[in-house]
């Protein structure tokens, strides 16, 4: 918000003291967060953070470059498959085959960013939309990807036999792992590398008047944008344990769409917001609405007059569904411009 | 930069503290005095949301028992998730599910990837998970001790089909549909090892998406082919499309179909008459029977849960639910979880409205017998053949 | 065979190539993609459901009734959805529409349950004709080759000589410029969401009738549609119709020889297409001006 007066203020990783006290109140808190929740919402916690990774790196494609996909299920899934048949097939420990399928996955984010060249809006939509479909299709037709059946995950060994059992050791290996990511692309960003994709965004064509090689530069946003889907689909496997093609669908896709633009569009901060409220949202908002006191046979007796019964955990979709419109509609730039009012008011508060 | 790192060495302490004081992985009890809790997850949202009314049938076998005053002094509660099929949900669901409320017994549980996601951390908790809503070959070879399976293998039931078909109608050139998942590959591999043991050979064998909504392609190479015969694995709207697609042609074959594509009063509705004349596999009685046991059921699901149509999934909930039920009973008052599991284990050819179980510790296979049904005029039940066992099922011969 | 597989590829074309002309219609006129589009249409083949089955009309009143649903439907999500979203972006919008899916999705498996349902049209897949020898077309596909031509006719002279036509082209050409001529830009987009909905409406129940209809069965049609449109260049209406049989065909003939490609041999196709041409195959390439 304010003036940059020079170039150290500008890659500086946090803007002021105050910047700095909360970040790392926020990270003890992350640190500790096992000895205030019970264990059993681990699994909720590593689903959250996977998606966070992933959110970061749509957003890094999506918000700071301009284009546009529908296929991140596609490399989520070539993650996943990617770091669990490395594992199994070739026996590779987990701490190389974790980032050598997240190069597999960049590799096929270069082949994808080829067409970028050319496409743009909804016809950019289109082709990673079927880039996603064949890649699950492919996996789901060839038994060496375990068909629709599905792959055991191999235990996670992080190297000597220390082997991560339970979600809440997971937990800290992902943290770890998304805090890594996080600063990466807060530090790419500031770069040369990380302006050029504003550029690119702001007009292709000035950006390559002014130098910006859009062959390198389109190619590249997709690679690291596939880099960070790969890492977080190899984790998305450990979390589950076992998958098979069906969760890497094009719905997939569409929700980490929807995490960055209710995050909020070119903002990591939003796209960390936005995949911890829709994954939670979406994982337990309005749940099991009936077994609630008050509320639950006020909602069956409205379900059984108007409606049926039977259908009233759809409630979670019609609430979810409005709460991305109304987010959209009252704030362009996502939760992260509510934040920015946020904080704005306290700021020039009482004034 | 020397705070940077210290910062990062308090976080490490900190975190591997937490991590040695060994933060519980133990569920809470899954009984007490007063009740038993069991539950099922299924999608009750989403695409899948019509495979979801199993899950909540056992709903109305607990309501029916507790009405009589429990099993000995003990209610049965039931819990009903949401996992909108998709594993990762499922592991949520599940996990809240064992820590939070505390659960003896898993009943039901569709899908496969969500299952074999959960299996291992159902047996790590000693939560025993009877009657899987599908037959996952991967379920019980080899055996799990916490799980024992109801549904017979689709392996078995495609064999006894193709057995029927070219033994009592008598036609050699057969078509199979499958659905390229374990459900329908297991089905073909079965058409497979009968098709084998005579020496002959499917005249087509064609894969199809659960979600392809046009299929003429499919049938049409089922025509070229000659298939007099089709036998179907596939998802029950994919086989109202192949039906339909067919009368478009004037192609009619006899259609042979998987016992999920059974529930004749749907299947008949939602084709416009089509369904009448195919034959289906079937593992339990049909819902319009008069057994006892079957119009008992029926009544209750009246009573407890008037908007469900009592179809053949509705009622396969309850089917899954009555082994648990009846080991329960066995035990007596003592309860707990190894005696139930002795209980189960040492099961012999007990029959509910399903197939005879019989488990064994070696064995949590329960059935390999299915029914042969023919769907007639206004989606009525017609029997072709009362239980039959594959002679041919591989899992038997050891 | 290959007769009846051209017959059957070209009635499912142009069952896709209707509904892609909804996609476009809105496209045209406001460049959002409306995924809302197949759950739109799944609901108003549901309120002809309701019509048929609970009031126990007869099949015309259905139909009609669920047009003129589909139509106020289409209006509404204009109007309270996208209307009001300060400066959005496109992506936003997609959001929105996104939303809207999993709302309309949500009410009716609330309101309908999650169970397949029957929905038969008047036009049965019974009655069989013969073309030629061995290549027989019945009553659906005849129903949805005149529905696709009379449609085609109709949008050809409404945009070309009606005011309201002329008018949506303008909008879409420069929103701003319309407005400067005195078209009351909003009024336009609400009708082309209206109008938009309707056909949606329209290929809907046809696709109903095919299949089985549930909360969920609009997703892969749509995706279909979509596919269509882009491969015709979302921009022009025999565009669509020329991709939908593009399409119908190509993905029976594929389904014919390898039954496993069926699924996404269309996209395969259609990236490759957008290499050669990235805007399909029917639509102005505009170079972009600085």
């Amino acid at each position: 918000m304010d003036m940059k007066r020079d170039y150290y203020e500008d890659v500086q990783l946090f803007e002021s003291n105050v910047v700095l006290f909360w970040t790392v109140v926020l990270l003890v808190f992350l640190f500790t967060l096992p000895l205030y929740v019970p264990s059993y919402r681990f699994s909720l916690f590593n689903l959250v953070l996977v998606h966070v990774i992933l959110a970061v790196g749509l957003n890094i494609l999506v918000g700071n470059t301009g284009q546009i996909s529908l296929g991140h299920a596609g490399f989520f899934a070539i993650g996943a498959y990617g770091t669990t048949l490395l594992m199994t097939k070739l026996g590779l420990p987990f701490v190389l085959a974790l980032p050598l399928a997240a190069f597999i996955s960049s590799a096929f984010g270069f082949i994808l960013g080829l067409p970028a060249l050319r496409l743009e809006g909804p016809y950019l939509s289109i082709a990673t939309l079927g880039f996603g479909l064949t890649v699950t299709h492919i996996i789901g037709h060839w038994d060496f990807f375990g068909g629709r059946t599905g792959l055991q995950v191999p235990p996670l060994d992080l190297g000597g036999g220390f082997i991560l059992k339970t979600d809440v050791q997971k937990y800290y290996l992902i943290l770890i792992i998304t805090i890594f990511l996080v600063l990466s692309a807060r530090n790419l960003l500031k770069t040369r590398v990380g302006r050029a994709f504003v550029a690119i965004r702001d007009s292709d064509i000035a950006a390559e008047v002014i130098g910006v090689n859009l062959l390198i530069y389109k190619t590249l946003s997709f690679a690291v944008s596939a880099f960070y889907a790969g890492i977080a689909g190899g984790l998305f496997g450990f979390v589950l344990g076992f998958f098979n093609p069906e969760p890497f669908n094009l719905i997939l896709s569409i929700v980490f769409l929807v995490m960055i633009v209710v995050g909020g569009l070119g903002a990591i901060a939003g796209s960390i917001m936005g995949a911890t409220l829709i994954t939670i949202l979406q994982y337990s908002l309005l749940k099991n609405i009936k077994e609630v006191p008050y509320v639950g046979p006020f909602m069956v007796d409205i379900s059984s007059r108007w409606f049926t019964v039977i259908g009233l955990e759809n409630l979670n979709s019609i609430v979810l569904g409005l709460i991305m419109i109304a987010i959209v509609i009252f704030e362009p730039l996502g939760i992260y411009g509510i934040w920015l009012r946020i904080k704005k008011y306290w700021r020039t508060w009482p004034f | 930069m020397k705070g940077k790192g210290r910062f990062w060495a308090v976080l490490f302490t900190i975190s591997s503290l937490v991590l040695w004081t060994g933060i519980g992985l133990c569920g809470a009890p899954g009984f007490d005095d007063k009740e038993i809790r069991i539950a099922a997850w299924g999608p009750q949202t989403g695409p899948a949301a019509p495979w979801g009314s199993v899950a909540r049938a056992p709903a109305v076998l607990a309501a029916m028992i507790n009405e009589q005053g429990g099993i000995h002094g003990r209610k049965l509660k039931h819990f009903v998730r949401d996992d909108q099929y998709n594993p990762a949900q499922t592991k949520v669901v599940v996990k809240e599910l064992v820590e939070k409320e505390g659960i003896f017994s898993f009943v039901c549980g569709t899908g496969s990837a969500g299952g074999l996601a959960v299996k291992d951390y159902l047996a790590q908790n000693k939560v025993i998970w009877v009657g899987p809503a599908t037959s996952v070959k991967e379920y019980v070879f080899p055996v799990q001790p916490y799980l024992f399976s109801v549904y017979p293998l689709y392996e078995d039931e495609g064999s006894i089909l193709t057995k029927y078909v070219i033994e009592k109608l008598g036609i050699k050139e057969i078509g199979v549909v499958y659905q390229n998942d374990p459900y329908g590959k297991n089905g073909l591999d079965g058409v497979r090892q009968r098709l084998d043991h005579l020496k002959m050979k499917a005249v087509a064998e064609i894969p199809v998406e659960a979600t392809e909504k046009d299929l003429s392609s499919h049938v049409l190479k089922l025509k070229s082919a000659g298939a007099k015969a089709v036998l179907m694995w596939v998802h029950p709207t994919t086989g109202v499309v192949l039906v339909k697609t067919a009368a478009t042609i004037g192609y009619k074959p006899q259609w042979v179909a998987s016992n999920t594509l059974s529930d004749f009063e749907l299947m008949n509705k939602i084709s416009g008459g089509l369904w009448e004349g195919i034959i289906t596999g079937a593992f339990m009685l049909p819902p319009d029977s008069d057994d006892p046991r079957v119009v008992k059921y029926r009544e209750a699901a009246k009573k407890y849960a008037p908007e469900e149509r009592f179809g053949v999934f509705f009622m396969a909930g309850i089917m899954f639910t009555e082994p648990l039920v009846e080991a329960l009973k066995r035990v007596g008052k003592n309860l707990s979880t190894e005696a139930v599991l002795k209980a189960l284990n040492s099961m012999k050819n007990f029959q509910g409205v399903g197939p005879k179980l019989t488990w064994s510790p070696d064995q949590h296979q329960g059935s390999d017998s299915i029914q042969i049904w023919k769907c007639g005029p206004g989606g009525k039940t017609i029997l072709l053949q009362d239980w039959t066992v594959n002679e041919l099922a591989h899992w038997k011969k050891k | 065979m290959y007769g009846q597989l051209i017959v059957e590829g070209l009635s499912i074309g142009a069952c896709y190539a209707v509904f892609g002309i909804a996609v476009v219609i809105i496209y045209k006129t406001s460049e959002v993609i409306n995924f809302a589009q197949g759950e739109m249409a799944m609901i108003s083949t549901f309120v002809a459901y309701h019509i048929l089955n609970v009031y126990g009309w007869p099949f015309w009143y259905a139909f009609i009734g669920a047009l003129f649903f589909a139509v106020l439907l289409g209006v509404f999500i204009e109007v309270c959805f996208l209307r009001p979203a300060k400066d959005p972006t496109v992506l936003g919008l997609i959001v929105i529409t996104l939303g809207a899916e999993m709302l309309l999705m949500g009410l009716a498996s609330w309101k309908w349950g999650a169970e397949q349902k029957d929905f038969a049209l008047p036009f049965s897949f019974h009655k069989t004709h013969e073309l030629f020898k061995g290549v027989v077309i019945n009553d659906w596909s005849i129903a949805v080759f005149v529905m696709a031509a009379v449609l085609m006719i109709f949008l050809y002279i409404f945009f070309r000589y009606t005011k309201l036509g002329v008018a949506m082209r303008a909008t879409q050409q420069n929103e701003h410029a319309a407005r400067i001529m005195g078209i009351k830009v909003e009024r336009v987009f609400s009708f082309a969401w209206g109008f938009s909905s309707l056909i949606g409406a329209l290929a809907g129940m046809f696709f109903a009738a095919r299949s089985t209809l549930d909360p969920a069965y609009m997703m892969e049609p749509f995706l279909r549609a979509f596919a269509a449109a882009v491969l015709g260049g979302l921009m022009s209406i025999p565009g669509v119709v020329i991709g939908g049989g593009i399409l119908g065909i190509l993905e029976n003939f594929v389904g014919f020889h390898w039954p496993a490609w069926k699924p996404i041999v269309a996209f395969l196709v259609i990236v490759a297409v957008l290499c050669i041409r990235p805007s399909g195959l029917f639509a102005r390439h505009y170079e972009k001006k600085v």
